[in-house]
């Protein structure tokens, strides 16, 4: 077996097997948890209020535009980047075609490819920088915000190098740095991005059942 | 595939014993003409099937002077990178890292605000990539291979080319915002070429300053021309078919070595001055501060005008300065 078919085969099943059970285990602990029952009088809808809390803490609003417009810009910037090229980029549409399901969209072309990877690597660059030199969020920083740039930066990076796809090891390197980054996921603050709707869900149906909008 | 009518030549010429040979077996008879292939070798267009821009060029000879141009670039703007990092190490060893000859104070004073160390950094985080890219694939082919191989080369500039054409727009808006955000203050002032005159308190004695000294200004300047250059000579590398005439891009290409290494050679005086080169100043753009004494012993002109905002409150200063850099002073002042 080659490192190329061992890195391809059972290190990427196993980076698999270990991203969808954590995921699972993660979303399956949250409603365990569940929540004490809330016995005060339902003063409006907490399905209204779970609705409003997704769709206002999607744009920026309550009066606090000039705080919060570098992060909605910079965040939708590396976000959209990142899932254009995670679902619509040609390599990766061919990969999942091949061995997960086949997809019904087709690749995007190469001049998007690139317009996503430019907003991808901005947007996470900005963030990042702003991490490190706002005081307040240098202080919320721990080990767990910075590996997880890191290893997604690398992800990103190993990606856009093996582009021209001449070179097996350039590929290699690729899987190697998505597996990493798939292994350490669960176990991380990345999983918010299966859990943070219902982080707003729950929050905007409990503050909405109050009668109030966060 | 060109077809130049005029100069058209047999498809398969007929075999021939090669002592009886006397010249190209063409549609020309089997005649050499001197005058075809001088005006061939100025660059002459022919006719082609599909045209398009310099479709019916048969030789671009200026290719072979940019070649020797760019190994001239190539050879030049190694000794020049060489030369700056000697001077500095030679500096380094000589008189040793710079200290705060006063001590740390403990009270900091404003300096750069978020918006202006955001900028920087992005800027940095952008031109550090674009400049071991670049570095690669301009000297890579003439060191690298007999170190790591022609393959691992061949996986490495071919991983670089990636990068630096993916990172190359970026540093466009960078270098804009870089420009925007760091204008003010520095426009050149008297004090400044008394400064240079006294060789900027490098050799000892004191140098007066401003926020920024001359060589910060001049940094700065410099950054940003070079930057435009670099801007403007890579889309024409990244894009050549929207340039169409090839002169042009030859000359792009020129244009962004030279400015590359004039560029890096600068920043490597940047880069050396503001980490171990110089206690205290790289806190200005990390944490938005710097110490009183710092400030006093390298822009005493900048710290006599906002002596009054220093504090020993570190943490409140940071949260100053990210939201307002030393504007407050300023326009307190007017």
């Amino acid at each position: 077996m080659t490192a190329m078919e061992f890195i391809e085969g059972p290190v990427w099943y196993a980076a698999s097997a270990i991203f969808v059970l954590g995921i699972a285990w993660r979303i399956a602990a949250i409603f365990m948890i569940g929540r004490a029952r809330d016995l005060s009088v339902s003063r409006r809808s907490p399905i209204v209020g779970a609705a409003k809390a997704v769709l206002l803490h999607s744009v920026p609003h309550g009066g606090n535009l000039g705080r919060t417009v570098y992060h909605f810009v910079t965040g939708y910037l590396f976000h959209i980047g990142l899932f254009a090229l995670l679902l619509f980029a040609a390599p990766h549409v061919a990969f999942i075609n091949a061995g997960i399901v086949a997809l019904p969209w087709p690749a995007m072309p190469h001049w998007a490819f690139i317009i996503a990877a430019e907003a991808a690597f901005a947007g996470l660059i900005l963030l990042y920088v702003r991490r490190l030199t706002d005081p307040v969020t240098r202080q919320l920083s721990d080990v767990d915000d910075h590996v997880g740039v890191w290893l997604t930066f690398v992800a990103m990076l190993t990606g856009c190098l093996a582009l021209q796809e001449a070179h097996a090891g350039l590929r290699m390197l690729h899987m190697l740095s998505v597996e990493a980054l798939m292994i350490y996921f669960p176990f991380s603050r990345l999983t918010h991005a299966f859990t943070f709707l219902l982080a707003r869900v729950n929050t905007g149906a409990a503050l909405g059942r109050r009668g109030f909008t966060p | 595939m060109v077809l130049l009518a005029p100069y058209a030549m047999a498809q398969s010429p007929p075999p021939f014993p090669a002592e009886s040979y006397s010249g190209p077996n063409t549609a020309q008879g089997g005649q050499s003409s001197p005058e075809m292939w001088r005006d061939i070798r100025r660059g002459k267009s022919g006719t082609v099937v599909f045209p398009r821009p310099e479709g019916g060029v048969l030789i671009q000879s200026a290719g072979e002077t940019w070649r020797l141009r760019h190994d001239t670039t190539v050879a030049y703007g190694g000794g020049l990178l060489l030369a700056v990092l000697g001077v500095a190490g030679s500096y380094l060893l000589v008189r040793g890292r710079i200290p705060i000859k006063g001590g740390r104070t403990g009270r900091v004073i404003p300096r750069f605000s978020l918006v202006q160390r955001i900028v920087h950094w992005f800027a940095a985080v952008l031109f550090v990539l674009l400049a071991v890219t670049g570095l690669l694939l301009l000297f890579g082919r003439y060191l690298l291979p007999p170190i790591i191989g022609q393959h691992a080369f061949a996986l490495a500039a071919s991983a670089s080319i990636e990068a630096h054409n993916l990172f190359g727009p970026l540093f466009i808006p960078a270098v804009v915002a870089l420009c925007v955000t760091f204008v003010r203050g520095n426009g050149y002032r008297g004090v400044d070429f008394t400064w240079l005159l006294k060789g900027g308190g490098f050799f000892g004695g004191h140098a007066s300053s401003l926020k920024y000294n001359f060589g910060e200004k001049s940094w700065f300047w410099w950054s940003v021309v070079m930057g435009l250059v670099l801007s403007a000579s890579g889309m024409a590398l990244l894009l050549p078919s929207v340039i169409g005439d090839r002169s042009v891009v030859q000359l792009a290409n020129l244009a962004h070595a030279i400015a590359a290494l004039l560029f890096i050679a600068f920043a490597i005086g940047h880069i050396y001055l503001g980490t171990i080169g110089m206690e205290g100043a790289l806190e200005g753009m990390t944490r938005g501060t710097v110490d009183e004494n710092w400030a006093k012993e390298h822009h005493d002109l900048w710290w006599a005008e906002h002596k009054t905002s220093a504090t020993a409150d570190i943490r409140r200063a940071e949260v100053a300065a990210a939201e307002r850099g030393d504007r407050a002073v300023w326009e307190a002042q007017r």
